[in-house]
């Protein structure tokens, strides 16, 4: 019986001196990891929209009403005080997981400003190449009128992205997301908005 | 058994992949590039030294019966560090090892090692060893992701070497890593029976 106390008050006391040990590293990295996440953020911001004073989250006014769930945040890329991009943030289905992504529109020219992976699971060497600024590229300046659609072939119109080799699943996948934001931008602030 | 020996046993004799087929699952699935082998081995290394010098040190208070739930907690400790550290400062690295760091504190090269060595050695001697460890998993999981990257991607440390034709995809899915592995286990044991 005693043995079972000494026991127990042995790993109580090891587990207590680890508890406080981890309670002291996590006060330290979790502003670090906060303000990595952060500007994370406001890079790939960035990235997807360059000209631009500041990005201001307004997902509350944007998807209160029923919207694709793909979508999972609308931000909005101020210029002078006026709205002049939206970033979309959206998650979709790929070959192996959730591919998150984030799409840049232009408000005045009603295009794709730039599309950026943010996370994959995708295969190595196949899928995952999605993340490469060749792929992502393929997006940029593209109209928003048409919907865009995959080719396995170099792309002949304006609304066709050529697909990552041996990769279909992936492509369609990331094209099915930017067309769930380029919809919602059309509906919401291309030319026949419901104003 | 002098210090250099048991810092140089890790490496060759008793390398904790190669000879003693600990670690298979990292070793496995982490390796599809250099970066990624290197920064494993490295985060292995560090909590494997941290839990060495710490349980050798309380090797003559920690009773016998309870010793395993003791060791996980020290393990799990430092592994739990190492992930919040990796977090804070090297984001990349943490992004691509993602589960693997945690897993760390199941990885039976460390259990092995405190149940081997640490529990009933003094401090010195177990640093000689999980440094020795350390190394000696850290090459093993280089040499390994570096014969995957270079054949499977055609790049070394993200350098392209190989013109684009000539890398085979498959070697940095998984079948590529059994093959990889079983090659450089059958070069290595041809190499130990001709020195032996």
């Amino acid at each position: 019986m005693r043995d079972i106390f000494k026991l127990s008050l042995f790993l109580l006391v090891v587990a207590g001196i680890s508890g406080a040990g981890l309670s002291y590293v996590n006060s330290l990295a979790t502003p670090l990891i906060a303000e990595q996440i952060r500007q994370n953020k406001i890079d790939s911001f960035k990235e997807v929209y360059p000209q631009s004073d500041k990005v201001e989250n307004e997902s509350a006014v944007y998807l209160k009403d029923a919207h694709d769930p793909a979508l999972k945040e609308v931000n909005i890329a101020y210029r002078g005080g006026m709205p002049a991009g939206v970033l979309y943030a959206v998650e979709t289905k790929g070959y192996s997981g959730t591919i998150s992504i984030l799409a840049g529109f232009d408000i005045a020219d009603s295009r794709i400003t730039a599309i950026k992976v943010l996370s994959q699971t995708e295969t190595p060497g196949l899928g995952a190449k999605a993340k490469d600024r060749f792929f992502q590229d393929r997006y940029k300046d593209k109209n928003t009128t048409l919907p865009l659609e995959v080719t396995k072939t170099a792309p002949v119109k304006d609304n066709q992205i050529q697909a990552i080799t041996a990769s279909t699943i992936t492509s369609k996948a990331v094209t099915k997301g930017v067309n769930a934001a380029r919809e919602h931008f059309n509906a919401t602030f291309g030319a026949g908005k419901k104003q | 058994m002098s210090l250099a020996n048991e810092f140089t046993k890790g490496i060759i004799r008793e390398n904790p992949l190669f000879r003693l087929l600990l670690g298979m699952c990292p070793a496995l699935a982490v390796t599809t590039s250099v970066d990624n082998g290197l920064g494993m081995g490295v985060a292995f290394s560090v909590v494997l030294l941290a839990s060495n010098i710490v349980i050798s040190a309380m090797r003559s208070i920690i009773p016998n019966s309870v010793r395993i739930p003791a060791y996980i907690v020290i393990v799990a400790t430092f592994v739990t560090m190492i992930d919040l550290l990796m977090h804070a400062f090297t984001p990349a690295l943490y992004t691509a090892l993602g589960i693997f760091i945690p897993l760390i504190v199941v990885n039976c090269i460390i259990l092995g090692r405190a149940e081997a060595f640490s529990g009933k050695n003094p401090v010195i001697p177990s640093i000689m060893d999980a440094l020795g460890m350390g190394v000696g998993f850290t090459l093993a999981l280089v040499l390994v992701s570096a014969f995957r990257e270079v054949l499977g991607a055609g790049t070394f440390f993200g350098q392209t070497i190989l013109p684009e034709n000539i890398p085979a995809i498959m070697m940095i899915l998984p079948p590529g890593g059994f093959i990889t592995l079983g090659c450089l286990l059958a070069i290595l044991n041809k190499i130990q029976k001709k020195t032996a």
